[in-house]
């Protein structure tokens, strides 16, 4: 199975949400990292036939989403980011009418909507009004609802974003034992979720794919441009305004920073082994600075 | 298929809001169709009689004017009315006119005046009403010819220069009216003219139908639903025909519960009495050759059509537009502005158009003579209402799939 997304852009006005995108995607977990705005909502909306695009295609085996039509579809399985629920509907009643509208069997859907909610530990409330749960129940639910008709695509836009730690570990691993022979695209900006799981990350910056690298070589290209050293909280400052401080440590009376820099903060600094988050910032320093400009 | 039209009619039915719309609905339906009774009120020597009280003491009055209007019954009738008159103990004057008084009036015009009154106004110039105490005026030296001063009274209508009828439409209501049964039979029909008289007052209920299927598209765009419906496999196919059958499913049953309720109480507390009389008794130069309960049905029925086409127009907006506020925000001056516009006749676009919009179409307006000249073709109000609203529904279906269709999701 292949998936190829070819030339895609999307354009709205003068502005490009996702421009001339090419990907090959063959079965495996795809980490979709990007800040927020980066375009990676937009393009999973497109590859899941829900948002035309400005140009390009999207394949599916060398033919196209409108070539194929509802086969495509047949295919897919999508959890949308922040995506509402029936709230007057049971967990049980809604995933046996996303089952209807892909076009499961009756007793083939009831089959599989106990095994999912089951998988989802959610079978005690199966009957319970949807409008009770809680966020992390509903995270759950929509992962659900996406297995439902065993897709060979599935697509989930931010499924931790709003979890705890501990749901966080337990949907990466439902992620993870719903992966098997799938092209599963996971987008987030929180990168420890995908560091985990992915196989492959695909790095998005505005609008463009700026990195398609496997996992285990994905750091790589920031070998070497990865700091740690000790010094007073007053330094400490300093270091913070001038370099991308990944993480800050306080030990007794002095700080160990993590830097990614192109050049060494300090002679003192020494390199240290690469990881996703200093990737991702090494290339969204900015946009983390706004956000966090943002927030304050 | 079932399945999807099972749950897409849950999710109409589970909402907190159908179960509060049409509760308020239906009691205002009911208060509405139950005021004729509540304010019901006749009169005896012993003062008024209000209410069930009222109506039964009708129904006993029942025997003494259920009759049929042959031009001898009419003749003797206005004979008894102006030998009563020439007795002046009997006699009153207000100053204006003259009117029966005392044992005079009570036993033998009060049971029946409203025969009386159907009499004299069958007789009286085009447009006017006239009472019992006219009927003395009368001349009738050469028989009561009543069935001649209707037919005379209806060439007026037709010639009147305000309606610009052409000669096609006149050809067309002279042949309708020469199927009318004559003569025509007179008796109780309390129920059927209060039902008959109060149809528009279930534009209510088509409003409240169209307030809860608002939300069967648009709120899949507003919850954030629709990207997963959509990207499912008969999200563009299966799904949209179950929401639109679903949508007119609920419309339909919701309609007819209102619809029960609605003629329930006045034939509950009226009777049924009176289903099979000539529609002429409301107006002698009402044109259709119909019973009362023939007249209610065809009307009914023109009804449903408008009440599918309003659910057809609510699911096309539904699918065009991001959230039901915006949907009603359209819908309700449509089906509501033309209850504040009135007809200055039946002739010319305005007019026309006025007849056939949602609220004018609930009306039956049988006696008004309106028509539609299409080449050779002449077709009445009820017709041409009928075709419309089918046409719009079957237009509308379209439509809602490709906007549905055609949906991006975008933030």
């Amino acid at each position: 199975m292949e998936l190829r997304l070819q030339n895609l852009k999307k354009q709205y006005g003068a502005k490009c949400a996702v421009d001339d995108i090419n990907v090959v995607l063959t079965p495996g977990v795809y980490g979709l990292l990007g800040a927020n705005g980066a375009g990676k909502t937009t393009l999973m909306r497109m590859i899941c036939g829900v948002l035309k695009p400005s140009s390009g295609s999207i394949r599916l085996n060398g033919r196209t989403l409108e070539e194929l039509g509802e086969k495509y579809y047949a295919h897919l399985g999508y959890m949308p980011q922040d995506f509402g629920f029936y709230p007057d509907f049971t967990a049980r009643e809604f995933m046996l009418y996303i089952a209807a509208v892909k076009g499961i069997g009756q007793r083939a859907a009831k089959h599989r909507t106990n095994n999912l909610l089951q998988m989802v530990n959610l079978q005690d409330v199966a009957d319970k009004k949807i409008k009770s749960f809680s966020g992390g129940m509903k995270q759950r639910l929509g992962i659900a609802q996406a297995e439902l008709n065993n897709p060979s695509i599935l697509i989930l836009d931010e499924p931790t974003a709003g979890l705890d730690p501990k749901e966080r570990v337990r949907f990466r691993n439902l992620i993870s034992d719903f992966a098997k022979e799938k092209i599963v695209i996971l987008s987030t900006h929180i990168v420890s979720d995908v560091s985990y799981i992915a196989d492959t990350i695909l790095m998005m910056k505005r609008g463009k794919l700026l990195l398609q690298e496997p996992m285990g070589t994905v750091t790589d290209c920031i070998e070497g441009k990865v700091w740690e050293l000790l010094v007073d909280e007053r330094e400490a400052m300093k270091y913070n305004g001038r370099f991308s401080v990944v993480n800050l440590h306080h030990e007794n009376n002095a700080v160990r920073l993590r830097i990614v820099s192109d050049i060494p903060p300090s002679k003192k600094a020494i390199t240290v082994k690469p990881s996703l988050e200093d990737l991702f910032l090494y290339y969204f320093a900015e946009e983390v600075e706004s956000e966090r400009g943002g927030k304050q | 298929m079932r399945t999807l039209i099972k749950y897409e009619l849950l999710k109409i039915l589970r909402k907190k809001s159908t179960l509060l719309i049409m509760t308020i609905s239906l009691i205002l339906t009911a208060f509405l169709f139950g005021l004729p009774i509540m304010q019901y009120q006749t009169y005896n020597q012993d003062g008024v009689l209000q209410g069930t009280e009222g109506i039964k003491y009708e129904k006993e009055q029942a025997s003494q004017y259920s009759v049929s209007l042959t031009d001898e019954f009419v003749e003797e009738t206005v004979q008894e009315v102006n030998e009563l008159f020439q007795n002046p103990d009997n006699v009153g004057f207000d100053g204006n006119e003259k009117f029966l008084i005392g044992d005079a009036y009570w036993e033998n015009i009060a049971p029946k005046e409203k025969l009386l009154r159907l009499i004299a106004t069958n007789y009286a110039e085009q447009g006017a009403y006239a009472g019992y105490n006219s009927l003395p005026e009368l001349d009738l030296g050469g028989g009561a010819n009543f069935y001649e001063a209707r037919n005379e009274k209806i060439e007026t209508i037709l010639n009147a220069s305000s309606r610009d009828m052409s000669e096609k439409q006149k050809e067309y209501w002279r042949e309708m009216n020469n199927d009318v049964e004559t003569p025509l039979r007179y008796g109780y029909h309390e129920g059927w003219e209060v039902i008959i008289t109060s149809f528009e007052l279930l534009m209510f209920a088509i409003l409240s139908v169209c307030i809860v299927i608002a939300p069967v598209f648009a709120s899949e765009y507003q919850a954030g639903t629709d990207a997963v419906i959509l990207s499912a496999k008969y999200g563009r196919t299966k799904l949209i025909t179950a929401k639109i059958v679903s949508s007119f499913l609920f419309a339909i049953l919701a309609f007819t519960v209102h619809l029960i309720v609605a003629c329930g109480f006045p034939l509950a507390f009226f009777g049924v009495d009176g289903w099979n009389l000539p529609l002429q008794i409301l107006g002698t130069t009402i044109p259709y050759p119909l019973s009362l309960l023939q007249m209610t049905l065809i009307n009914l029925g023109v009804i449903y059509l408008v009440v599918i086409a309003m659910a057809g127009l609510t699911l096309l907006l539904s699918a065009k537009m991001k959230t039901p506020y915006l949907v009603l925000a359209v819908l309700v001056p449509v089906l509501f502005i033309p209850m504040f516009l009135t007809p200055t006749g039946i002739a010319g676009i305005y007019n026309q158009l006025l007849f056939l919009l949602p609220y004018r179409s609930t009306m039956p307006e049988f006696g008004k003579y309106v028509s539609y000249q299409f080449g050779g073709l002449v077709l009445d109000a009820l017709s041409v209402r009928a075709i419309v609203y089918t046409v719009l529904t079957v237009i509308s279906i379209p439509f809602i799939r490709l906007f549905f269709r055609k949906h991006q999701v975008s933030a």
